[in-house]
């Protein structure tokens, strides 16, 4: 039986921790198979950023399940397309790649243009109905990634300073959970515990999920947190001007595995804070390490 | 039984364990107040306070509960300010300003608002960034001038004013000429506010001396404005101020390329704001006569940073 007080006071200290980072901090930790938990702030709803890159997969393995679609299908991606820091979103020329790489890039370097295409070719709706059908009630998917960009443009205008104006930035709708994707962090490791129970959809594609979510490329958040080669982390991020998040699940070699959801805004509009990066690791671990006391 | 009372009653007691001392506060005698807090443990099945004749404990179901009765009363308070708000137009803007703003500031804020608003009284508050935003959230002010960084979601902010820093140090210690490098800071210590009251603005200043060569060899934490500036008289340390006068024996320069700034916003509700809010922004922005910030800023390199935008570089393409 967890003890009130040891719990009130280990949330009290991932409270500090951000606090101490210059951010302030929402988060979910879960041991998957016991259910006990960490909450702080978990049920307030957050702007997800490129976190909905993970519902919106699972949507697609739900649908191949159903044989609505080939995961093996072929898309052509134009120029015209989605543009983005990385992966295909970076590139010049038309690409043609089959709908689960473009989900191994939409996961793994957070690909823009890998992510719309996959919402162009399933629609919203059925993403929507793969929350619902999840019971994660605080999520919803209503912006792809060139939305986004749209409404940041719109409402900062051309500037690249405008992005770290804090002025600028309290007119920008992208960062308002009720005018964007949105989720909380109970909602995020419930559909995580889903993943990782088999639950979410037919075993085969949980696991190609799960596969995809150890692929990711960045070091710098959740993982920095567990700096042990024998333990495993699984993850994907979101970022947007003032909002770093990253969604995970830590897996230990006696099998103890926990998901864990953490959204950050920072105080400071600067767009290299690599404290707030970090503190998302040393939170997400002091919950992990407190589940496993 | 009015549950909200009897809440405050259990709140106010938890705050002093000790009855007489919570009724003298509620402004009731002790037994009814001692009777009302058993009849909220009667109601809610559970005891809230461990008694004995020499003192007042909170129990395990105290100390849970406690947290959960203040965000209701808080909730509380907010639907009666929002519901009076609604009752009467305000002929009251309830503002504020970060403490160490100059006599001469303050002055120029209420000239400034009564002049472009003469039906409305801006009644001014000295309070710190988290005070501010506390007042902001649960409606007990209007509008504050908020010392950047801070997190200001679900507010507005008018524009940023920008007021460069400069160093100040005791009269011999600085090197000849108008400007001051940072770098030229390098042997002596320095004085800031404590890191915890502002971490985010402390690790700005911080960054913003390394990244221009100034690395202090110690960084005294003061908890006050006049225990830094005693560290300053004494030589031991410099600190960073903007321009105004300083105390006899220290000097004042600017910084070259003004590295450092104090930024701060004016800054309100963004739903159901009061209607004189823009006034005051102007009237905060004349007062505190910020500069122009310096032009020569490059444009912030974000890669890989903002994973959801196009890059700056891509939007000039």
């Amino acid at each position: 039986m967890p003890d009130p007080m040891i719990e009130h006071l280990i949330e009290h200290r991932i409270a500090a921790l951000f606090a101490d980072a210059g951010a302030i901090g929402r988060l979910h930790a879960v041991d998957i198979d016991t259910g006990r938990q960490v909450a702080v702030a978990a049920d307030e709803p957050v702007a997800i950023g490129s976190v909905f890159k993970l519902p919106l997969v699972v949507a697609l393995h739900r649908l191949a399940d159903a044989g609505v679609l080939d995961l093996t299908e072929a898309v052509t991606l134009a120029t015209g397309r989605t543009s983005g820091p990385t992966g295909i979103g970076a590139m010049r020329d038309p690409v043609t790649m089959s709908l689960r790489d473009l989900a191994h890039l939409a996961v793994s370097v957070s690909d823009n243009a890998a992510a719309d295409a996959i919402a162009d070719r399933i629609g919203l709706p059925a993403v929507a109905e793969t929350l619902a059908r999840l019971g994660l009630a605080g999520t919803a998917v209503t912006q792809l990634c060139r939305d986004i960009a749209e409404r940041t443009l719109a409402d900062l205008g051309t500037d690249p300073a405008a992005l770290t104006d804090p002025s600028a930035l309290s007119r920008l709708s992208t960062l308002d959970p009720g005018r964007t994707n949105r989720s909380t962090a109970r909602d995020c490791t419930t559909l995580l515990t889903a993943v990782w129970r088999d639950t979410a959809a037919a075993p085969s594609s949980c696991s190609a999920v799960r596969r995809l979510l150890s692929l990711q490329v960045w070091p710098h958040r959740l993982a920095a947190g567990f700096p042990y080669d024998d333990v495993r982390v699984y993850g994907k991020t979101g970022t947007l001007p003032t909002i770093r998040n990253e969604v995970g699940v830590v897996e230990y070699p006696d099998g103890g595995r926990y998901a864990v959801a953490v959204f950050t805004r920072s105080a400071s509009t600067a767009l290299a804070l690599p404290r707030v990066d970090a503190v998302i690791g040393t939170a997400a671990r002091t919950a992990v390490q407190y589940l496993r006391a | 039984m009015d549950l909200l009372q009897h809440l405050r009653y259990f709140v106010t007691v938890a705050e002093e364990l000790h009855f007489g001392r919570a009724a003298a506060r509620l402004h009731m005698a002790q037994p009814p107040l001692s009777q009302r807090i058993q009849r909220l443990e009667r109601e809610l099945g559970t005891r809230l306070f461990d008694r004995t004749p020499r003192r007042v404990a909170l129990t395990e179901s105290g100390r849970t509960l406690l947290p959960e009765a203040r965000e209701l009363l808080s909730r509380a308070d907010r639907l009666t300010e929002l519901a009076q708000r609604r009752e009467t137009p305000p002929a009251v803007l309830r503002g504020a300003v970060p403490p160490g703003v100059d006599a001469a500031v303050v002055a120029a804020v209420l000239d400034g608002f009564a002049r472009s608003r003469s039906r409305t009284r801006l009644r001014l508050q000295e309070i710190g960034n988290a005070a501010q935003l506390r007042g902001l959230a649960d409606g007990r002010l209007d509008a504050a001038v908020l010392q950047l960084p801070c997190d200001t979601a679900a507010l507005v902010l008018g524009p940023v004013l920008h007021r460069p820093m400069g160093v100040v140090a005791a009269d011999s210690l600085l090197p000849a000429g108008a400007e001051v490098l940072l770098s030229q800071l390098n042997d002596h210590d320095l004085a800031l506010f404590r890191r915890a009251t502002a971490p985010a603005r402390y690790d700005e200043i911080l960054d913003t001396c390394a990244r221009h060569g100034y690395h202090p060899p110690t960084v005294h934490q003061a908890g006050s404005r006049a225990f830094g500036l005693g560290l300053v008289m004494a030589g031991t340390a410099v600190t960073f101020d903007v321009a105004r006068p300083q105390p006899a024996g220290l000097t004042w320069r600017p910084l070259a390329g003004q590295p450092l700034a104090e930024r701060l916003a004016p800054a309100w509700p963004r739903t159901g704001h009061h209607p004189d809010v823009e006034a005051f922004a102007e009237a905060a922005a004349r007062a505190l006569r910020p500069a122009a910030q310096p032009p020569s800023r490059t444009a912030p390199h974000a890669r890989p940073v903002l994973d959801i935008l196009p890059m700056p570089e891509d939007r000039h393409a």
